[in-house]
């Protein structure tokens, strides 16, 4: 067969153009960064008063406090309702959003409650759930949950909705049983879905993390916050909002490796998403 | 031999509206005969495929398959489809071992059969390859191993050159032809193309929509290996006259016929 010099050819030019692509947009980012530290800078230094710092105070009281201990014990409280939350929401929602996708009749009765879910504003949550489970790490790494869960379950039916039925026809026709069916078709087929939700809900965690200390339980990044707003140290306030910035974009990444990683039949899906958002 | 008798099947759709999409249809298919299956859409084609697949029920008669009666997929009876329904995650290899995989045939065992299937339809060195980075006529090949691969007495194939464009559609015809005739199976070949009828099938089976049962059944005396000339073997008369034969019943059926369409007239105000 001929086939394989013309498959060969036409892959090559298919990633050299990817690459020029990410090069570009990396190339468009540091661009738009520079406009916006320069727009930052000046304001700051003219506009802001006491409660906007120029940009360049705002770095340089970044790298102090990452040389405080402060910083770092705000670090891990505030990550262990992060992690919790986030592992509940996943271990939790994934299956969910599966049997929702693969049965209609479970998601007629349900709809509803998914719906209430995505539309509560959660921070109307907190005092119901600071009164019943108290100020505690549970009542933190429940509202992770409550506000990442959805992004898992509404991503994970959409992923088994969009699987071709063909492909579970085709698996009958060999005798497949609803087990294989879920084993071989389903949870792959729903895999690329389940991790841009995974991936997506790590976001809404991170918000969750930090409004659940901003508002109720002041302690973490959150207390950190309210501290440095309370003895208007506006930089360490600023810098320590950069620090939550940088892990979150830190772990959505990783996210996104990791569903690169995981589903590479996926790959043009990804590449073109992450060119988007 | 696959025997169809009295098979009947409706459809309700969704505000309770009837589709009769077989109405009594019979038919035998012998042992390794290429029975082809033409006619308009909506005609029932599908429907009579997936009943001798086993994957739906219907209403009234019998489908017997070398004696066995059908009421669910079996292993003597394998399908290709019309969108190659291939696994996107799985490479070619383990696409192929599919159904050996489902059987619970072992890694070893099922890879081994799986490449000498991958070499026969003329895919070796593509065994790592997943199905987006192949052609159309390329999946195809993979779908067509992954039922052959399984060793199937019948092969059910529903407009399996559908989708593909018509130079790959003729080298399939082609290798499909010379791979039947090597190793012979029974074929139930579904296709919108009169062309494609003639030059694969023994017999033609014409089926005619609402409710959809055989208008009738041709037989193609045009003489067997075809394989090696297809393109010559559409230039002789034999072809040209069955296929203007065929053109003549089938045009009937059309629904853009003006006697068909005021027939149907005829039957809404009788019936
Ligand atoms: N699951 C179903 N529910 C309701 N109606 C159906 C269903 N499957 C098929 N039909 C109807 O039955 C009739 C026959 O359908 P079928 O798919 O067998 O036709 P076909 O001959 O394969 O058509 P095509 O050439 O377009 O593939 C059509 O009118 C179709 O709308
Ligand atoms: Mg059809």
């Amino acid at each position: 067969m001929t086939a394989s010099g013309v498959s060969a050819a036409t892959r090559r030019p298919a990633t050299s153009l990817l690459r020029k692509a990410v090069h570009g947009t990396l190339l468009y980012q540091l661009l738009t960064f520079a406009v916006f530290a320069t727009a930052w800078e000046v304001y700051g230094r003219y506009w802001g008063g006491i409660l906007l710092p120029p940009f360049s105070d705002t770095a340089v009281a970044t790298v102090e406090l990452l040389g405080e201990a402060e910083l770092w014990k705000a670090l891990w409280l505030s990550n262990q309702a992060l992690v919790l939350g986030f592992l509940a929401s996943v271990v939790l929602g994934v299956p969910a959003g599966l049997l929702l996708g693969r049965f209609r009749t479970v998601e007629r009765y349900t709809d509803i409650y998914l719906s209430i879910l995505l539309v509560t504003p959660m921070a109307a949550v907190i005092p119901l759930l600071v009164m019943s489970v108290g100020f505690g790490l549970l009542s933190r790494v429940i509202l992770v949950t409550l506000f990442s869960v959805v992004m898992v379950i509404v991503n994970a039916r959409a992923g088994i909705r969009q699987i071709d039925a063909s492909l579970i026809e085709m698996s009958r026709t060999y005798g497949a049983s609803e087990a294989q069916i879920w084993r071989r078709i389903l949870i792959p087929g729903a895999l690329p879905a389940i991790m841009t939700g995974v991936r997506l809900a790590l976001g809404r965690a991170v918000t969750g993390m930090v409004i659940v200390e901003l508002l109720m339980v002041s302690v973490g990044f959150g207390g950190l916050i309210l501290e440095y707003r309370a003895l208007f140290e506006a930089p360490k306030l600023y810098a320590t909002i950069v620090i939550i910035l940088a892990e979150a974009l830190a772990l959505i990444a990783a996210a996104r490796w990791v569903e690169r990683k995981a589903t590479p039949w996926a790959a043009p899906r990804n590449s073109s998403r992450s060119t988007r958002d | 031999m696959i025997e169809i008798r009295g098979v009947t099947k409706t459809f309700t759709g969704r505000e309770g509206s009837e589709v009769h999409a077989l109405k009594d249809v019979n038919l035998t298919v012998g042992d390794n005969e290429f029975l082809t299956v033409l006619g308009p859409s909506g005609c029932g084609k599908t429907t009579l495929l997936r009943a001798i697949a086993g994957l739906i029920d219907w209403d009234e008669g019998d489908i017997v398959v070398d004696g066995e009666p059908v009421r669910r997929p079996g292993p003597d009876r394998a399908m290709v489809f019309q969108n190659f329904a291939l696994l996107p995650w799985a490479t070619v290899l383990d696409n192929v071992a599919f159904g050996l995989e489902l059987r619970g045939e072992s890694r070893a065992a099922r890879h081994a059969k799986a490449r000498e299937l991958i070499e026969l339809i003329g895919l070796g060195g593509f065994e790592s390859r997943l199905p987006g980075e192949l052609s159309g006529g390329m999946q195809q090949r993979v779908g067509l191993a992954r039922a052959l691969a399984v060793e199937p007495n019948v092969l059910l194939m529903d407009e399996p050159f559908g989708a593909l464009d018509e130079q790959t559609r003729r080298i399939l015809q082609e290798e499909l032809l010379s791979i039947w005739e090597r190793r012979r199976l029974t074929v139930v070949f579904i296709t919108h193309s009169m062309e494609e009828a003639v030059l694969l099938g023994d017999r033609v089976v014409l089926m005619s929509p609402r409710p959809g049962r055989i208008a009738e059944i041709v037989p193609i005396g045009i003489p067997r290996p075809r394989s090696a000339d297809v393109g010559g073997l559409e230039q002789s008369p034999e072809f040209t006259a069955i296929t203007s034969r065929l053109w003549q019943s089938l045009r009937t059926m059309h629904p853009d016929h003006r006697t068909a369409a005021r027939a149907a007239a005829a039957q809404e105000v009788t019936g």
